[in-house]
């Protein structure tokens, strides 16, 4: 949870910071990131662009702290990594299926995250830790410090292939394109919760799920140098008696720090403590 | 005079988090919320590891004398790096005192909220594995 802080507490934390993490991993700032009178980055600066024109959403992002109920009006509700739907009014429309799996799902022992596996996509765009977009003329990769996830979104023109033709995979198939300033990735060919694999299908924490019927569409939107936005429809009819849109926001990481490693099961005590693996 | 590992602990020291730190794992899976925890000992391993860090101390029960060797998690080493704790912060023989949250499984593990160092009295925030927003 963010703390309040006073000014000055904050400029000594922000200091103290500084110094500790140069001391073991050297920060490296980027260059093109647009400084402010005071020399420091300038997150409210114009949304950088590529040399073909469009926004470019590459750059180190860690989720927003902001919180539910703080929306604009007739912005869709912002989503958390505990609880997609912790501001959409009435709850989730759940179809019973979805219903019976969240409720088997309480206690999180199956969730993808705690077990190291690759976590849902909106999971992945509210975990803590950051993600790096990486935008490529052809293809846009998404690379996710959290279990080291990595999503490829197609940018050469495929269509979207049929549910059921590729193999699925564990973040779908992703095709996009633009529309004006906007980046809209279409998704489908997700494993999905009827694996009953477990840590398949995940939305959240509290682990909504989704299935092999999901058609992922995600609008990101890079607001300027330091905010980006990414709506997000599930559009899942096995889980879902209709679409619905939650929106994710992420702050750019301006400071010159890194991804940092983060090998999953390097140090895994997770299935023991909870008594599934002596 | 002050060792390497304490002169750092003094500028973690005045550190909190303006984040939270890698909430990895489901608390509730694997800890008793209604258990809180604070044990007094020296650290016997510190293993500077994700998907968590992990101190281990031995810790003397006050009712009956016997020394146990106690496991607490705290947040990954990725978040901790962030926080500005290094695998320097800590190392064996260093005394602590951690307070905490008691694994369900009633093993001798709990996950860390605060580790204070005995040397120099600072606390300095664990973020371990909690409910996370």
């Amino acid at each position: 949870m963010k703390r309040p802080f006073t000014v000055l507490v904050s400029a000594v934390i922000v200091a103290a910071l500084s110094t500790a993490l140069s001391a073991q991993w050297p920060l490296s700032p980027k260059p093109g990131v647009p400084k402010g009178p005071d020399g420091k980055p300038n997150l409210t600066a114009p949304t950088p662009r590529t040399s073909d024109g469009k926004p470019d959403l590459s750059g180190i992002w860690m989720r927003s702290d902001r919180k539910p109920g703080s929306e604009a009006p007739g912005q869709p509700p912002l989503a958390t990594f505990g609880d997609i739907g912790a501001n959409f009014k009435g709850g989730l429309p759940y179809r019973p299926l979805a219903l019976d799996l969240v409720k088997k799902r309480a206690g999180g022992l199956d969730n993808p995250d705690a077990l190291c596996l690759p976590q849902g996509p909106l999971e992945y765009h509210l975990d803590p830790q950051p993600r790096e977009i990486l935008q490529l003329p052809r293809k846009i990769v998404i690379v996710f410090e959290s279990n080291y996830g990595l999503r490829t979104i197609y940018m050469d023109g495929r269509p979207l292939p049929k549910q059921g033709e590729p193999q699925p995979y564990w973040h779908g198939y992703s095709v996009g394109h633009w529309e004006g300033d906007t980046l809209v990735v279409q998704s489908n060919n997700f494993r999905g919760a009827l694996t009953g694999q477990p840590g398949d299908g995940w939305l959240d924490g509290k682990g909504d799920p989704f299935t092999d019927a999901l058609t992922l569409t995600e609008r990101f939107r890079r607001v300027n140098f330091g905010q980006l936005q990414i709506d997000v429809t599930i559009d899942d009819p096995k889980a879902y008696t209709r679409p619905f849109t939650v929106r994710v926001e992420q702050e750019i990481v301006a400071d010159g720090s890194e991804m940092i490693e983060f090998i999953c099961h390097e140090n895994q005590k997770f299935l023991k403590l909870t008594g599934r693996e002596p | 005079m002050k060792s390497r590992a304490a002169v750092l602990l003094v500028a973690v020291g005045f550190l909190l988090p303006g984040r939270p730190l890698v909430a990895h794992h489901s608390f509730a899976a694997e800890f008793d919320a209604s258990q809180p925890i604070k044990l007094t000992g020296a650290v016997t391993k510190f293993e500077w590891t994700n998907p968590h860090a992990w101190i281990y101390i031995d810790a003397k029960d006050e009712k009956t004398g016997e020394v146990a060797n106690w496991g607490f998690e705290l947040a990954a080493a990725s978040g901790l790096m962030r926080s500005g704790w290094t695998r320097l912060t800590l190392k064996a023989g260093d005394v602590v005192t951690i307070e905490g949250t008691r694994a369900k499984n009633g093993t001798h593990n709990a996950n860390a909220q605060t580790v204070t160092l005995a040397s120099s009295g600072k606390k300095l925030f664990a973020g371990a594995n909690t409910p996370t927003p």
